[in-house]
C-alpha cells in the first residue's frame, strides 16, 4: 500500500553478507545470550569432571539427600545415593555428542538427497520426494525405537537412528532451495563454461544454499538432543552410559519422595536445547534481515 | 479435478505408503542381525525349537524373499499382524485394545494446542509489540526446548503432592462407579494432564506461526477493503482476517500428526496412560518385534488417514484449491 | 449562502499526517487544501509516495494507527468532521455514504468468500436488509456493473474471475449502499488498457446513475484527462497545484505538472507551443524520501528551472482558480 515506502528506502551499504549477518547477529540479544549460554555449558561439560572429579555411578552419600544439604554432594543424591552433579557433568557429554552425530548424519542424508532432487528435477526428484514424503508418515521417535531395538542398543546406534528419522525435513529444504538457485544466472553460467553437474551442485549451488541449512542444521541439533533424551529416558539407550535423559529415566519412579534427581538433568536438557535454539532463531534473523520486523 | 477424484487419489496414494510401510517391516526384521525366526520369535531365549519351526513355515522363511514378502502381505492383508510370543496374543488384538487411548490423548492435545494456540496467536497479532506478543515468543521457545516426558514428570510432581486437582496417572479411577456419563466424564479428567503436557510443545508452535500469520493477514488488501466497508474491529479480525490466516496452520497442524504421536509414546509412559505407547515400551524391553512392527504400521496408519483429513479440510477451507486453480 | 457556489461536499483543510518511522517522525501530508462538489469528479495525481492515497485513507478514516496519526487539520464530510467522529460513527459512514475501489482487484477481494457474499456483507450492514435479499441485491449489482451471468458469477470465487471482472465486482460492492462520495485509488492501474477504458466507462456510468462525486487518484495524467473536473496535483505530501482540468492540462504551471504530462505517451498536444516550456519526457529523479526532506521546495532537486531560492525556502500554493507552488512559475506569470 505504499504508505511507508517512502520511508523504507534504505541507505545501501557495501558490506559482504556474512559481515553483515555477523553484524545483525551481535546486535541480537537473545542470541548473544543463547551463544554464551552454549558456549557455557559446552565448557561444563568438557572439564567440568576435571574440576569436579568422580564416576557418577558411585554410591557416595546417603539415597535421597536433598541439594544444599550436604556441601560434598552439592545437588544431592539419587535414590540410590549417586551424585547428582557427577551425574549432570559425566551425562552431558554423550547428550551433546549424539545430539551433533545424529544432526551430521540427517544432514548428509538430507542434503545430499534433497540436493540431487532439486538439482535433476523431474522423475528423480518426484521419486526421492515420495521417498520423503513416505519416512515423514513413520512417526519418528517410534521409528528410532524399532531401529534401536533391531540392532543393539548403543550411543552409536542411538546417533545413527536419529540421524535415519530426521532427515526428511532437511531434504526439503535442500531440494527448495536448490530449485530456487539451479534457475539463477550464475549457475547458468558454470553450466555453459561446461562444469561437471557435480561440482555445480556442490561448489556452485550448495555455497548459496548454506544460510537457511545452516539455520536448519541447528535446529536439528537441539531436536536430536531431545531425541537423545527421551530414547535414553525410556532406557532405550546405553544403560551404561551416563546421560541427562537417563538420569531422569532412572529416577521416575521417585519423584513423590525427591524432585531433585530429575529435575536437574531436566534442566540440563532445556537449557541446552534452549540455548541451541536462540542461536538457531538469531541466525535465521541474520540472514533474513526482512523478517527481523516480526 | 472433482472432490470424488481426488479423494480416490488420495485414498491410493495412502495404501501406496502403507504397503511401504510394511515392506520396510519386511526388510527391517531381515536386516536385524541373526535369524529372522529367532527375531520374530523375540531374543528373549525362551524360544522352543518347535516355535522356531512352527515361525519359519508361517512366514514361509525357507522360501526365497519375495515369496516370504508376498507371504507377509498376504498375511496383512487378512489382517494378520502376526503373533506376540512374549504375550501370547494376536498383535492386531494387542493393538486393538491400545489404540483407542492413544487416539483420544493425541487428538484431544491436537484439540487444545490449535484453539488455544490460534487465539493467543491472533490476540497476540493484535499488538504485534504488546505483551502477549512477547509471551508467545517466549513460550515457542521454552515449548520447544523443555522435553516433554519433563514437563509431564514437573507437572505431576505439581499437582500429585502440591496441587492434588488433577489425577496422574492411568485413565480411570480405581475404585470407580458409576453411570456411563461418568465414566467419560472420568476419562476426561484423567485426560486433562496428559493431554495438556503433550499440547505444550504444539502450542507453542501454532501460536507463533498463527501469530506471524495474523500479522501478515491484517496488512492484506482484503482486509483494508472489509474495513472500508465499515465493518466492525470484530467481524473484521475474526470473519475476514482469521479466516485467511487459519490456512497455514492447517497444513502445519497435519504435518505434526506424526510428532503428535511420538510425544504421545512419552507422554503415555510419564503418565501410566494405556495406549500404544506403553505397547511399545514394553515390547522394545521384551524384543517382540511382530508387536512393535504391528504398532509401526498402525502409526503409519494414523498419520496417513490425519493427512488425509487434514488436505480434505484445506480443500474446504480454501476455494482457489478446492476449485482448482491460484 | 452563495447561489452560485454549492456547498461542497468534503472539505479537506490543512489536513496534516504523520508517521512513526525508523527515520524518526516523517511528515507524510503536510496541510492538504481540497473540496469535493457534489458528483463531480476530482482528479488527484502524484507519483508513488505524494501522499494522495494516504489522502484518501485519511478521508476514509482508515489511517493505521500506529504508525499513523491526524496531526492537524479537518476532513469535513457535509459539515461533520471525521477526524473527530468516533469509530462508530466512522464505520456506519465508511461503505455507505463514502466507499472506496482499491487499486489491487487481485488481492483487495477476499479469497475465501464469493463475490456475492462480500457485496451482500455490505448491503447487510447499513441497509438492515437479510441475506436472501441482500443476495438478490447483490446480483442486481453486478448486472448493472456489467457482469455477464450475474447470478452464476455471484458464487463464484475472486480466483475464478478475471482482473477486469474483479474491479467490476469492487465497483459494485462500493456502490452497493448508493454513496455519496465514492473514492477510487489508482482503479485501473493493474489492468490491461481495453479493460482500463471499460472500468473508466463504466465510473461515468456509475457516476450519472446514482450522481455520486468522485476523487480518482491516479499517477496517470491519460486518467485524468480521460474523467476528472478538477485537478489537484501533488507532490511530497503537498499540493503543489490546482485547477480545473482543462487549466492543469493545456497550462500546466508547476514544472512536475508539466513533467506528468510529458509522460502522456498519446496526448496529442504538441510541444513546445509558444510561451511553454518543452515538456519533459520524463522526471528524472524519485521522490525524496520523507524523513530527507528540507526546508526548500521538495521538487527542487529534480527541477529543470531550479535556482537558489527553491532550495532556500517552500512556495506556497498560491493563486486564483489555477492555483501553483512554484517560484518559477510565479517570475514566469509576472
Amino acid at each position: 500500500m505504499g504508505v511507508a515506502d517512502p520511508a523504507a528506502i534504505a541507505t545501501p551499504e557495501a558490506i559482504s553478507p556474512l559481515r553483515e549477518a555477523w553484524t545483525v547477529y551481535r546486535r541480537n540479544v537473545p542470541a548473544v545470550f543463547g551463544t554464551l549460554l552454549l558456549v557455557a555449558i559446552i565448557l561444563f561439560v568438557l572439564y567440568g569432571t576435571f574440576i569436579y572429579k568422580g564416576d557418577p555411578y558411585e554410591i557416595v552419600w546417603a539415597p535421597q539427600t536433598p541439594p544444599g544439604t550436604e556441601a560434598t554432594v552439592p545437588l544431592g543424591t539419587d535414590n540410590l545415593g549417586r551424585d547428582i552433579l557427577r551425574g549432570l557433568l559425566k551425562g552431558g557429554g554423550p547428550t551433546l555428542a549424539v545430539g551433533a552425530a545424529a544432526a551430521i548424519i540427517t544432514l548428509v542424508i538430507g542434503i545430499s538427497l534433497g540436493g540431487v532432487a532439486g538439482y535433476f528435477g523431474g522423475w528423480i526428484d518426484d521419486l526421492l520426494m515420495r521417498v520423503t514424503e513416505f519416512f515423514q508418515v513413520l512417526p519418528a521417535l517410534l521409528f528410532a525405537m524399532v531401529v534401536i531395538t533391531l540392532f543393539s542398543p548403543s550411543t552409536i546406534t542411538t546417533a545413527i537412528a536419529i540421524g535415519v528419522v530426521l532427515w526428511p525435513q532437511t531434504a526439503r529444504l535442500t531440494r527448495a532451495e536448490f530449485l530456487k538457485i539451479r534457475e539463477l544466472e550464475y549457475v547458468t553460467a558454470a553450466r555453459s563454461i561446461g562444469a561437471r553437474n557435480g561440482r555445480i551442485m556442490w561448489k556452485v549451488i550448495l555455497p548459496n544454499a548454506l544460510p537457511p541449512l545452516i539455520v536448519s542444521a541447528t535446529l536439528t541439533v537441539g531436536v536430536a538432543i531431545l531425541f537423545q533424551a527421551g530414547l535414553s529416558f525410556l532406557g532405550l539407550d546405553d544403560p551404561n552410559t551416563m546421560s541427562w535423559g537417563l538420569m531422569i529415566g532412572t529416577n521416575r519412579q521417585y519423584i513423590l519422595d525427591a524432585w531433585w534427581p530429575v529435575t536437574f538433568p531436566g534442566i540440563a536438557i532445556f537449557l541446552t536445547v534452549f540455548a541451541v535454539s536462540l542461536v538457531g532463531d538469531g541466525l535465521n534473523d541474520a540472514f533474513n534481515p526482512k523478517l527481523r520486523e516480526r | 479435478m472433482g472432490p470424488t477424484a481426488y479423494i480416490a487419489r488420495r485414498l491410493a496414494y495412502g495404501v501406496i505408503l502403507l504397503i511401504g510401510v510394511l515392506v520396510l517391516n519386511f526388510f527391517l526384521i531381515h536386516a536385524a542381525p541373526g535369524d529372522p525366526a529367532e527375531t520374530i520369535a523375540g531374543a528373549m531365549g525362551g524360544a522352543t525349537a518347535r516355535m522356531l519351526a512352527d515361525i519359519r513355515s508361517a512366514y514361509g522363511l525357507d522360501k526365497p524373499l519375495l515369496t516370504q514378502l508376498a507371504i507377509y502381505l498376504g498375511r496383512v492383508a487378512h489382517g494378520d499382524l502376526g503373533m506376540s510370543y512374549y504375550f501370547n496374543q494376536p498383535v492386531i488384538d494387542l493393538i486393538a485394545a491400545r489404540v483407542g487411548p492413544t487416539i483420544l490423548l493425541v487428538l484431544a492435545a491436537q484439540v487444545i494446542a490449535i484453539t488455544a494456540g490460534v487465539a493467543m496467536g491472533v490476540f497476540a497479532a493484535r499488538k504485534p509489540s504488546g505483551p502477549l506478543s512477547a509471551f508467545v515468543a517466549v513460550l515457542s521457545t521454552v515449548g520447544y526446548a523443555a522435553p516433554v516426558f519433563w514437563t509431564g514428570i514437573m507437572l505431576v510432581i505439581l499437582f500429585a503432592s502440591i496441587i492434588p486437582i488433577f489425577p496422574v496417572e492411568g485413565m480411570t479411577s480405581a475404585r470407580f462407579s458409576g453411570g456411563f456419563v461418568a465414566h467419560i466424564g472420568d476419562v476426561l479428567y484423567h485426560l486433562a494432564l496428559p493431554a495438556f503436557t503433550l499440547a505444550i510443545i504444539f502450542l507453542a508452535q501454532y501460536s507463533r506461526l498463527s501469530r506471524a500469520s495474523m500479522i501478515d493477514v491484517l496488512g492484506a488488501d482484503y482486509v483494508r477493503t472489509a474495513r472500508a466497508k465499515g465493518l466492525s474491529e470484530t467481524k473484521v479480525v475474526f470473519k475476514h482476517a482469521l479466516r485467511n490466516a487459519v490456512l497455514p496452520i492447517i497444513t502445519v497442524a497435519g504435518i505434526q500428526f506424526g510428532n503428535l504421536i511420538s510425544g504421545a509414546l512419552l507422554v503415555e509412559s510419564v503418565f501410566n496412560w494405556p495406549g500404544m505407547g506403553r505397547l511399545a515400551f514394553d515390547s522394545v524391553l521384551r524384543r517382540d518385534y511382530p508387536t512393535l512392527l504391528g504398532i509401526l504400521f498402525f502409526a503409519a496408519l494414523m498419520v496417513v488417514v490425519a493427512n488425509l483429513l487434514t488436505d480434505l479440510s484445506y480443500r474446504f477451507a480454501d476455494p482457489r484449491i478446492r476449485t482448482g486453480g491460484r | 449562502m452563495n447561489v452560485g457556489t454549492p456547498e461542497p461536499l468534503l472539505s479537506i483543510r490543512g489536513l496534516k499526517v504523520e508517521f512513526s518511522t525508523r527515520h524518526g517522525k516523517v511528515t507524510a501530508l503536510d496541510g492538504i487544501d481540497l473540496d469535493l462538489m457534489p458528483g463531480e469528479t476530482l482528479g488527484v495525481v502524484g507519483e508513488s509516495g505524494c501522499g494522495k492515497s494516504i489522502t484518501a485513507l485519511a478521508t476514509m478514516g482508515l489511517i493505521p494507527d500506529p504508525p499513523g496519526r491526524i496531526a492537524g487539520g479537518h476532513v469535513l464530510f457535509d459539515g461533520e468532521d471525521i477526524t473527530r467522529a468516533d469509530p462508530r460513527r466512522l464505520r456506519s459512514l465508511r461503505g455507505a455514504d463514502i466507499s472506496m475501489i482499491f487499486q489491487e482487484p487481485m488481492t483487495s477481494l477476499n479469497p475465501v468468500f464469493t463475490a456475492g457474499d462480500q457485496i451482500a456483507e455490505a448491503i447487510m450492514l447499513h441497509q438492515s436488509a437479510g441475506k436472501a435479499e441482500a443476495d438478490r441485491m447483490a446480483v442486481e449489482l453486478l448486472r448493472t456493473v456489467g457482469i455477464p451471468e450475474p447470478e452464476r458469477r455471484s458464487r463464484s470465487y475472486p480466483h475464478e474471475l478475471s482482473g477486469g471482472m474483479r474491479q467490476r465486482v469492487m465497483i459494485a460492492m462500493a456502490i452497493s449502499c448508493r454513496p455519496r462520495i465514492l473514492i477510487a485509488d489508482e482503479p485501473t492501474t493493474a489492468l490491461d488498457v481495453t479493460v482500463q477504458a471499460q472500468i473508466f466507462d463504466l465510473m461515468r456510468d456509475i457516476q450519472r446513475q446514482f450522481s455520486v462525486a468522485i476523487m480518482l487518484i491516479t499517477h496517470d495524467m491519460g486518467a485524468i484527462a480521460e474523467m476528472a473536473d478538477r485537478v489537484a496535483v501533488m507532490y511530497a505530501g503537498r499540493i503543489v497545484e490546482k485547477g480545473t482540468a482543462d487549466e492543469i492540462l493545456d497550462h500546466p504551471l508547476h514544472p512536475y505538472t508539466r513533467g506528468l504530462i510529458g509522460c502522456i505517451p498519446v496526448l496529442g498536444k504538441e510541444a513546445g507551443e509558444e510561451g511553454r516550456m518543452p515538456p519533459l519526457a520524463e522526471i528524472p529523479g524519485i521522490v525524496p524520501p520523507l524523513h530527507l526532506l528540507g526546508r526548500g521546495c521538495a521538487f527542487a532537486d529534480r527541477c529543470p528551472l531550479a535556482f537558489d531560492r527553491c532550495r532556500a525556502e517552500s512556495p506556497a500554493l498560491e493563486g486564483g482558480a489555477h492555483k501553483v507552488a512554484c517560484f518559477a512559475a510565479e517570475m514566469e506569470a509576472a
